[in-house]
């Protein structure tokens, strides 16, 4: 009998040290496979930075958003949607000319030195 | 009155270059508050923006607090959550002047004063007499970097007693800029 409840003591002292460090440990959030939050046109976006920034900014921080925009400025690992919206890609930027794409990444905040609207850990979902 | 307009235009257009700025926005900004043998404490922004104007040697950085990116994900939710509280405070920055600042004395590396001030969490610490590298690279960029020494108490910010012994009061700030022409 007393064997019995040690062994119970035990198991449940393992799933408790499973579970804490899966707590502890946790994975970060996978924004590439998060359904956004928002969809929505680059113009609409920007458009709503410009009537109320920080009304816009405390609605998106934090967010997944997916922004259907076109690529106006890009280096190796970043591109820049409609002159203003600045996506910092998790991967290495495949496109090389100017068009139209969907870009799907986490509202870090607004750059007010720059005036841009920011993204970090950005995939683009459409070719 | 074409031909004045035109003038016009390009006399506008060279104003602004001769107003040299320098700028990134993938600026790359490090803290770390790590206690030694316990879980370390770091966390990097690869997203600031960073600008100098290279005709006074003032220079102004933003940082986006939510762009801290820790190892330890439960880590990076409590820095936002309860140390810098990103969703009331989501920027910092960090801005000043160089002193004694030359363009063309900068094609080695150099060790510049500058002072300004540094703002998160909605406070802000003033910078007097603090050091940093600049330099002149090949392609024509520039490259600053430099470091800082803070105490989270300059910025209201508490640290819980039960973790007091694995986080460092004083929170050692790293940086580095490549910014290129505008």
């Amino acid at each position: 009998m007393k064997k019995k409840t040690l062994l119970i003591v035990i198991i449940l002292l393992l799933i408790a040290a499973v579970f804490g460090y899966n707590y502890v440990y946790q994975d970060h959030r996978d924004i590439s496979t998060e359904s956004a939050a928002y969809t929505l046109n680059a113009e609409d976006l920007i458009a709503e930075f410009a009537t109320d920034t920080e009304i816009a900014q405390s609605k998106y921080l934090n967010k997944t958003i997916l922004i259907n925009g076109e690529i106006t400025a890009q280096r190796n690992s970043s591109v820049t949607l409609n002159n203003s919206i600045f996506c910092s890609l998790l991967e290495q930027n495949p496109i090389s000319e100017k068009r139209k794409i969907s870009v799907k990444g986490r509202f870090i905040g607004y750059d007010d030195l720059l005036e841009e609207i920011k993204l970090d850990q950005c995939t683009i979902t459409t070719n | 009155m074409k031909r004045l307009l035109i003038l016009f235009t390009l006399l506008t257009s060279i104003g602004i270059f001769a107003q040299s700025k320098y700028l990134t926005k993938t600026g790359k900004v490090t803290f770390e508050a790590s206690v030694p043998s316990f879980e370390e404490v770091k966390a990097t922004n690869k997203n600031t923006t960073a600008i100098i104007n290279t005709e006074n040697g003032e220079f102004a950085a933003l940082v986006l607090v939510k762009g801290f990116r820790f190892k330890n994900a439960l880590m990076e939710e409590h820095f936002n959550e309860n140390y810098a509280e990103s969703d009331d405070y989501p920027k910092a920055t960090f801005k000043g002047t160089i002193a004694n600042f030359s363009m063309d004395e900068l094609s080695a590396s150099n060790i510049k004063s500058y002072s300004g001030s540094i703002t998160f969490h909605g406070k802000t610490k003033t910078l007097d007499n603090e050091s940093l590298n600049i330099k002149k690279q090949t392609d024509g960029s520039l490259l600053i970097k430099g470091e800082l020494k803070l105490n989270v108490a300059d910025f209201d910010i508490e640290i819980p007693k039960i973790v007091s012994n694995k986080l460092s009061s004083e929170v050692n700030v790293s940086y580095e800029f490549v910014l290129n022409k505008k």
